[in-house]
């Protein structure tokens, strides 16, 4: 078995975006590290490059001091590695058992696969979770006819099973009851003392302050931090999380208007439910802008597509006190919604079509019948002027314009329609920060102008910025809400990643 | 979330629906033509019916690692035409297994191009296949212009009319294909097949190799299209370059019959086998049941639209309860 692995100043691009700019990592036997970090520093690249799921552009790999290279999966689990992915690498079609032991099946002569043996050893494995069970979990059963926990569960035995000394744990607990996890942590806590290496990627402080012996955190693709778990606390993790230099100033200036708190509720939500949502209440004001927070996939797409009539689900929305109930886009369309969905090239926007086209995607009815081309043509050159979008024409392709001005044809689009309520789902993803300052501006002079704007962001300080409320949701709910004095930046990441202390101010 | 009772029986079974179906067309077919079981009836019926069943098989392979193979009906009018022009009427015994031989290695070679396109360069399944159907066809008319040419009628009867102890030869041949099925089912080569149809991203994480997967199920297909083309052949005895091309469809739908998913991951081979009898014997009932033709590819059209629909239909019929 070996000692250790170590990941040296790890490159990882995928496109033009750097994920890993400078990732360091140091696993050693008979340990715990935490693998920690905000939405999108990098954890789950980073461990795709220990696991051979990606290769990577720069750096070094070091197992037992001496340079590595994984191209694959399978090399990776040559030096006995393994990983429990967040995406489950399991086949639904496939049993519990075929899946566990899927290109190492134990052999007959003949090549002929070992049913026998199968389905001892995975007897064998499904006894390390045994009384955890809500279902009569049996080898022969399907992946499709288990619960998520359950696919959890044996996503882990499939990992373990085949002796690894390395484990990877990505967000392994995320859909584990309180029991499933106990035993999980019994079981790392056996798996170090055998001298394996654990390493935990997770959201959740309580987790990691309970397994983890070191940490190591990253931020913005770069490794900011690391020790002994021992020698820190929650609040000093946190901080480490943050980054320094911040562009804030230049958004609070403009951005906060102030005194909105005595204005008429526009937008009602009560009991919202669905698969991925519970019991969702809040109101919004008129002329509000009404920040969400948390990690990505907490039940935000969920909120927002929900109102948006693109999911169903179970609760009351009231739109200026009479319940709304849309049951297509078409529906929240009329009714004065409008959504700017989170993927721009697959939601948002027809990417191979032309600018016209896409600006008056949802308002060509309005354009009567024969088509008023031109004043369509007028309509949608004013609104692109009005947004500043820069292109070479209203007849040029969508795909030729950059991320911001891309982002500006999706507002834009809706804009033409004269919404009441706006949902967006992380409009700046992927904007350039001239773009950046120009959607804060827009956005602000929309809420002004009496929209209410539910604006949905990964990114921390836009919110702390822009908004005077920011609800911040974590496991489908909505966990607090910050504003004034609580509305800081140390209480949006402890908020989101679920911590003790969401509240109060703390230095 | 549970599934129905129906639901993990067809999963768990889904050559089920495929055998009620081929008993049910027995039945008819008992019916319209009650001496189906002798010895010469069954004979006669079986050998028409091997090429597709052959064809089948592959097609059914290469939907269950989650591709499709269009192109099947031109690998079989290759050999067709190759064996029609190579051999001729007055060839010997020797020149035609020579020349099967080397149809096999032609359908290897198709197969090979296919998967090659497919799995290396991550074209589309449909796609690719359906222009290299253009162009194995294309093939065939160059080697044969114009129908005409053939096999010895000796070697032509022995497909014919063999009945090795009182069975008719198809049924060795489909045991043979059967029991070669089921042992690649039971190894670990089976399971790759699976798992690669299933869910290819999840098979790759687990370290299968994906590419080489799907490569071999197109190659498995081409040599089954080519071994379906030499049975066409000695079945009419002559050559026609178009032999193959109403034959995809209906290889196509064999397997669909035979209750694997279009999606690939969910079925076998025995039940497509099945599905290819059916088809068969449906043609034979129209045949004796003196119905117009055009009635069968009707009659096929309308199986395949359901087939596909049904699984949407069903969830549509759920969403509306709900």
């Amino acid at each position: 078995m070996a000692e250790s692995l170590s990941a040296r100043n790890i490159v990882k691009r995928y496109g033009g975006v750097v994920a890993l700019s400078d990732g360091n990592l140091d696993v050693h036997a008979r340990e715990v590290v935490a693998l920690i970090g905000a939405n999108g520093s990098g954890k789950s690249t980073m461990s795709k490059v220990i696991n051979g799921v990606v290769v990577l552009d720069g750096g070094q790999l070091l197992l037992d001091g001496k340079p590595v290279h994984f191209p694959s999966p399978q090399a990776a689990k040559n030096a006995g590695i393994s990983t429990v992915f967040q995406e489950l690498s399991l086949i639904p079609q496939m049993t519990v058992a075929e899946n566990i032991w899927l290109t190492r099946e134990p052999l007959n002569g003949f090549g002929v696969v070992d049913r026998k043996a199968v389905k001892t050893r995975t007897e064998e494995l499904l006894a390390l979770f045994e009384g955890t069970y809500k279902t009569t979990l049996h080898p022969d059963s399907p992946i499709v006819s288990l619960p998520p926990d359950e696919r959890q569960i044996i996503e882990i035995l499939k990992a373990i099973s085949f002796d690894p000394w390395l484990i990877i744990l990505d967000e392994a607990t995320a859909s584990l009851d309180n029991r499933q996890v106990q035993r999980l942590f019994d079981l790392v806590a056996k798996w170090k003392e055998q001298g394996k290496a654990i390493v935990f990627v997770s959201h959740r402080m309580e987790e990691i302050f309970r397994i983890a012996d070191t940490y190591t955190v990253l931020r913005n693709g770069r490794t900011v931090g690391a020790g002994s778990i021992k020698d820190i606390n929650e609040q000093q993790l946190i901080k480490l999380m943050i980054e320094k230099e911040s562009v804030l100033g230049f958004l609070r200036g403009e951005a906060k208007s102030g005194e909105k708190i005595e204005k008429e509720v526009s937008l009602e939500v009560q009991n919202l439910t669905s698969s991925a949502l519970r019991d969702v209440s809040f109101r919004v004001h008129k002329g509000e802008l009404l920040g969400i927070g948390g990690l990505q996939g907490q039940g935000q797409y969920h909120l927002l597509h929900s109102l948006f009539g693109d999911i169903p689900y179970v609760g009351t929305v009231k739109l200026f006190h009479k319940e709304v109930r849309f049951k297509h886009p078409r529906e929240a369309m009329r009714g004065g919604f409008a959504l700017v969905p989170g993927d721009r090239a697959r939601e948002g926007l027809l990417y191979i079509r032309s600018i016209l086209d896409n600006m008056l995607l949802p308002s060509w009815r309005r354009y009567g019948m024969p088509l008023k081309v031109s004043t369509a043509r007028k309509d949608a050159a004013q609104t692109g002027l009005s947004l500043n979008l820069k292109m070479a024409g209203l007849d040029a392709p969508v795909s030729s314009l950059s991320g911001g001005n891309a982002q500006k044809v999706v507002i834009g689009k809706w804009l033409m329609r004269n919404p009441q309520v706006l949902l967006l789902d992380d409009p700046t993803k992927g904007v350039d920060v001239g773009s950046k300052a120009e959607f804060y501006s827009l956005l602000t002079g929309l809420s002004e102008q009496g929209k209410t704007i539910l604006f949905y962001s990964s990114d921390d300080e836009e919110l702390i910025g822009l908004c005077d409320r920011v609800l911040v949701m974590y496991d489908g709910m909505i966990r607090t809400e910050l504003s004034g004095t609580t509305l800081t930046k140390t209480n949006l990441i402890a908020a989101s990643l679920g911590a003790t202390q969401p509240h109060g101010e703390v230095a | 979330m549970r599934s129905s009772g129906w639901e993990s029986l067809t999963g768990r079974q889904p050559a089920l629906f495929a055998l009620i179906l081929l008993v049910l067309s027995v039945a008819i077919n008992l019916i319209v033509q009650p001496n189906m079981f002798a010895r010469e009836t069954l004979n006669s019926n079986m050998r028409v019916f091997l090429p597709i069943i052959l064809m089948a098989v592959g097609q059914a392979i290469v939907i269950l690692g989650g591709g499709i193979d269009i192109s099947v009906g031109g690998i079989a009018s290759i050999v067709n035409a190759v064996l029609a022009t190579r051999v001729g009427l007055d060839g010997s015994p020797g020149d035609m297994w020579t020349y099967v031989l080397v149809s096999l290695l032609i359908g290897l070679l198709a197969g090979g191009i296919n998967g090659f396109f497919i799995s290396y360069l991550r074209l589309q399944p449909i796609i690719t296949t359906y222009a290299t159907s253009f162009l194995y066809g294309g093939f065939a008319l160059y080697v044969l212009p114009n129908p005409g040419g053939g096999i010895p009628g000796d070697i032509a009867g022995l497909y014919r009319s063999s009945t090795p102890f009182g069975l008719p030869l198809a049924f060795y041949v489909i045991a043979i294909v059967l029991l070669l099925w089921w042992y690649l089912r039971s190894t670990r080569y089976g399971n790759f097949l699976y798992a690669v149809g299933g869910r290819a991203q999840a098979a790759y994480e687990t370290a299968v190799p994906v590419n080489w997967v799907q490569f071999s199920t197109y190659v498995v297909s081409g040599l089954m299209a080519a071994l379906s083309g030499v049975a066409i052949t000695m079945l009419s005895g002559s050559g026609n370059a178009d032999i193959g091309s109403p034959m995809t469809l209906n290889s196509i739908t064999a397997v669909v019959i035979g209750g694997n998913a279009l999606s690939g991951g969910m079925g076998g081979v025995a039940g497509p086998v099945m599905g290819a009898i059916t088809l068969g014997i449906i043609q034979n009932i129209i045949s004796f049941a003196d119905i117009n033709t055009w009635w069968e590819t009707f009659v096929r059209a309308t199986i395949i639209v359901v087939a596909l629909a049904a699984p949407g239909l069903v969830n549509l019929f759920r969403r509306r309860l709900l």
